[in-house]
């Protein structure tokens, strides 16, 4: 286009430009590259060996970018999180029990169990002293109170923060020594629930490496945030040299490619058997397939759209995992937004829309079955029913008892408007059509389509809904809490996050992050006295009937709107790599992968030949 | 004023031939250009190829009626000739032959307006440049140069994601990447064609610039403008194309064809050919007509190969 051409290179330089969008078609509907086959290795067979380089493929147009162990808002993702983890971990690590309950008695965690007191209002947490950073320096007790000074001097920045919570529940922390840690409540607290979803949170930062002396927390925090917004610098900026995890950076790139090599000194029983783990970017969930087909991955995951081709990989040497999560998956509506904010605020209409999807179809078409329907706002094996099923029927007498009408262009129009018994409700103008935007993540085939069913289906009623797709990172960092006056709140409607899962819980499924008014990752900045009164329930008590009656009110409420809950990935992986744990809680322990070779071959399990694939086997036992 | 700078017709004026007294009748040019055109089988089978892509597309809905709004997801990817469906459908169920026309309609409409207002735009552009000449023509020609320095398929990208793509919004952001390569070649024409008698002729009797070049300059172009228009059109459809393949494409429920070949490429591993040589094939057949016509136009456009 850009040039004047002679007669024969404008024809076929343009028909060679055509051609090649045909011919990637054809080469990748059978006549590609041959797959190159690894080492076939049943279960339970093989040594282990050490070292190797395992490369893992990050989810679909997901890009690392914050590193520093204090989450920013809109730095929340889990893939962020899974990597901070690795180089600063928490206190405490959930992990799945041989019974196959969640459970925060790990191992590898950096304190013994904590002791109760004082009618549960008092905790104290003794450290385990074989830990060291990086440096040499033991891991203190002052390194946990530094963490909980950084916090509370400045929870506003901190993306964790929930009102009322974490840091504002400890009335006091006391450093009784130099591996034991005191902390005085406000209040009594279900000590299952403060330590699964509080304690769990605190963790250890080099206070030596990173404090000035005389120099206050907020200080030290701005000048840590200057530090984290420079991606450029993760793998060279000294203050991320310190750390006390299994791994430490070896290179981490703007374009969100990271390789992590063992920490020589770390202190814990899970102790790498890798020499390398590099963790590779992709901006669709096509291209990742692409290369993994192509053998460039040794733990990676398939498209559901291309689940037929698990038997191609199971003969080529891997394994195929589903990676479960302990989450939910919605579309958040924005209360706050100055236009769609008074639609979405009704009740009914939230109803009306959560009845036009069908979750079931879509988890079996769509995602083909590798998804199952979001019932509320725990995880789908605690709710008893579904409370708003596909019911188009219900959502036209929801909306059309409520003064809504069709207008000339096929679209709902507010006939009634008003407040009370048959009206639009309030803040909605007579004509007010029912028209939304939905800012949804892109880089899947899978999500694209769930949006397009659900746009298809609003529309046979009148609901107008407009898709608009942006790369994960953008959407997260526009979909934020909002005031209305700000102008951030304009920017969205509604927002999908969650091509794996819009929200992973801790080991307690409790809603005082997501759904409490003024909570961190309460996107559409729902609140309701009723929800805040039974999240409180969840915390203060161990009454099992508290989560129940919570789950059962806002299934009801439909804060967000209930989409499929996608597996986090449906994983391949190679045959001989092994100890991995698919943790449902999607945190990371490739200090436990190892590779093996076949007995007796003298050979490193990578260089092995066709072969059938195997289940995994766990690496925590070695 | 020479009988050549009194009639301003397209293309240079073949002298009449030495000692010819006798009075002949003449092919008008229209004749002529037709002659030649009509003589060329790629170009006529070209347009042949469009006409009926065209009749495909925007006939086609009139007689085969389908809904290419709603998801069917219980009639999602089935093979072709299966239940009423001559193509099969899509991932959501939309029957495939439906789809194609409804996406045609993108493509080709996207792809018309954009190639047309392109070379509209490139063709004023370029005969300003060239007529003015100086400084005008520096600074003009200056800022194509560095236009055409930034890569194509990069500026489109980065418009395309900072707007929510329409088919407006398509048409411009295509065109303003596509006007310069028009705006070179016109210019190139308006520098011979200024020093022309009856430009002169003009200027002496008054006549304004302006009236230079949209009386003459532009409408003696007309030759190289409409064959360059040509290709233009086949690069925008192209453009859609590699937009759509990007991700970038019109929202659903519209499609085009591009956007159709990029999700059908999700299904290559599972052996859904019917999602994708379909689309990709017309891609080729329209790109390609246009070109045949491109040619055709060109060497109809040629006065050597015109007969008397």
């Amino acid at each position: 286009m850009r040039q004047s051409r002679t007669r024969i290179r404008g024809r076929t330089g343009r028909l060679l430009a055509a051609v090649p969008l045909l011919v990637a078609a054809v080469l990748l509907t059978g006549c590609g590259p041959k797959v190159e086959t690894v080492t076939d290795v049943r279960a339970g067979e093989g040594t282990p060996v050490e070292g190797g380089t395992a490369t893992m493929a990050l989810p679909p147009a997901a890009t690392p970018n914050w590193i520093f162990p204090i989450g920013a808002p809109g730095y929340l993702a889990t893939y962020n999180s899974a990597i901070q983890d690795l180089l600063y971990p928490p206190l405490y690590t959930p992990e799945t029990a041989k019974s196959g309950k969640l459970t925060t008695d790990s191992p590898r965690n950096v304190a013994e169990k904590p002791r109760y007191s004082d009618g549960n209002r008092t905790v104290t947490v003794p450290l385990k002293k074989h830990y060291r950073w990086s440096d040499g320096k033991p891991v203190t007790a002052g390194d946990v109170a530094f963490w909980f000074e950084l916090i509370r001097a400045n929870k506003d920045d901190w993306g964790g923060y929930s009102p009322k919570l974490l840091p504002d529940n400890v009335e006091k922390l006391q450093v009784l020594d130099a591996h034991t840690l005191r902390l005085r409540l406000d209040r009594a607290y279900n000590p299952a629930w403060f330590t699964a979803n509080q304690l769990a949170r605190f963790k250890p930062l080099p206070r030596h490496a990173w404090s000035k002396k005389g120099e206050s927390p907020k200080k030290v925090f701005q000048r840590l945030l200057s530090h984290a917004k420079q991606l450029s610098k993760f793998d060279s900026d000294p203050l991320w040299k310190t750390t006390m995890g299994p791994w430490r950076v070896e290179k981490w790139t703007t374009s969100g490619s990271v390789s992590l090599v063992p920490n020589k000194r770390y202190g814990g029983p899970d102790k790498p058997h890798l020499d390398r783990v590099v963790l590779k970017p992709f901006t669709t969930a096509g291209s990742e397939f692409n290369v993994l087909r192509a053998g460039g991955l040794d733990y990676g995951y398939i498209p559901p759209s291309v689940m037929a081709q698990s038997e191609h990989f199971k003969k080529t040497g891997y394994r195929i995992d589903p990676w479960e999560s302990w989450g939910i998956t919605y579309i958040v509506p924005n209360l706050n937004n100055p236009r769609t904010g008074p639609l979405m605020r009704q009740r009914y209409v939230r109803q009306a829309l959560q009845s036009l999807i069908d979750q079931k179809s879509i988890s079996e078409h769509v995602w083909q079955g590798s998804a199952e329907p979001t019932l509320g706002p725990v995880p789908a094996a605690l709710m008893e029913d579904n409370p708003l099923p596909y019911d188009p029927a219900k959502a036209r007498r929801l909306l059309t008892s409520h003064g809504w009408q069709r207008g000339d262009d096929g679209t709902l129009r507010c006939e009634r408007p008003g407040t009370g018994e048959g009206k639009c409700g309030k803040g909605i103008a007579k004509g007010r059509r029912l028209a939304l935007e939905l800012l949804s993540q892109s880089g899947s085939t899978e999500t694209s389509n769930t949006m397009q069913a659900i746009k298809s289906s609003f529309s046979r009623e009148g609901v107008r809904l407009d898709i608009r797709e942006q790369p994960l990172n953008t959407v997260l960092g526009t979909t934020v809490p909002c005031k209305k006056s700000e102008p951030v709140c304009s920017q969205w409607e509604m927002g999908f996050f969650g091509t794996q899962g819009s929200w992973i819980f801790p080991v307690d499924p409790s809603g005082e992050q997501l759904f409490a008014t003024g909570a961190p990752s309460n996107m559409g900045n729902w609140s309701d006295p009723e929800t805040d009164r039974l999240i409180k329930r969840t915390e203060y008590g161990d009454d099992p009937t508290s989560m129940r009656d919570y789950a059962r009110h806002l299934a009801r409420e439909v804060p967000v709107l209930w989409t499929p809950n996608p597996a986090y990935q449906v994983s391949v992986i190679r045959s001989d790599l092994r100890g991995i744990d698919q943790n449902p809680t999607l945190s990371l322990s490739p200090q436990d992968w190892y590779f093996v070779k076949k007995s007796g071959d003298g050979k490193d399990g990578r260089d092995g030949k066709d072969g059938n694939a195997d289940q995994h086997g766990k690496g925590a036992g070695r | 004023m020479t009988a050549e700078a009194a009639s301003p017709t397209t293309g240079p004026t073949v002298p009449a031939p030495a000692g010819d007294d006798e009075p002949t009748a003449t092919p008008s040019l229209a004749r002529r250009t037709l002659a030649v055109f009509t003589g060329n089988r790629l170009a006529l089978l070209g347009a042949g190829i469009l006409v009926l892509l065209l009749a495909f597309c925007f006939l086609g809905p009139l007689l085969y009626h389908t809904d290419q709004v709603h998801t069917d997801l219980g009639a999602a990817s089935l093979a072709p000739g299966s239940d009423g469906h001559p193509l099969g459908t899509t991932d959501l169920g939309y029957d495939m032959l439906g789809r194609l026309m409804h996406g045609g309609q993108t493509s080709l409409e996207v792809g018309l307006a954009a190639g047309l207002l392109a070379t509209l735009f490139g063709t004023v552009y370029g005969a300003v440049a060239g007529y003015f000449g100086g400084w005008v023509d520096a600074v003009l020609m200056r800022i194509t140069d560095a236009a055409l320095a930034i890569p194509a398929l990069f500026l489109l990208v980065v418009v395309a994601a900072m707007v929510t793509p329409s088919k407006p919004v398509l048409i411009l952001v295509i065109a303003s990447v596509a006007w310069l390569s028009p705006a070179r070649l016109i210019r190139g024409e308006a520098l011979a064609l200024r020093s022309r008698d009856y430009v002169h002729a003009m200027r002496l009797m008054g006549g304004g610039g302006a009236r230079a070049v949209f009386r003459h300059i532009v409408p003696n172009a007309v030759g190289t403008m409409i064959v360059n228009a040509t290709f233009q059109i086949a690069d925008a459809i192209l453009y859609v194309a590699y937009l759509s393949f990007l991700g970038l494409s019109i929202p659903p429920p519209a499609a085009d064809w591009g956007s159709m070949l990029s999700s059908g490429i999700t299904y290559t591993q599972v052996g859904y050919w019917w999602l994708i040589f379909p689309p990709g094939l017309l891609i080729v057949l329209v790109v390609a007509a246009f070109n045949f016509i491109g040619d055709g136009l060109r060497d109809a456009f040629d006065v050597r190969l015109q007969k008397n």
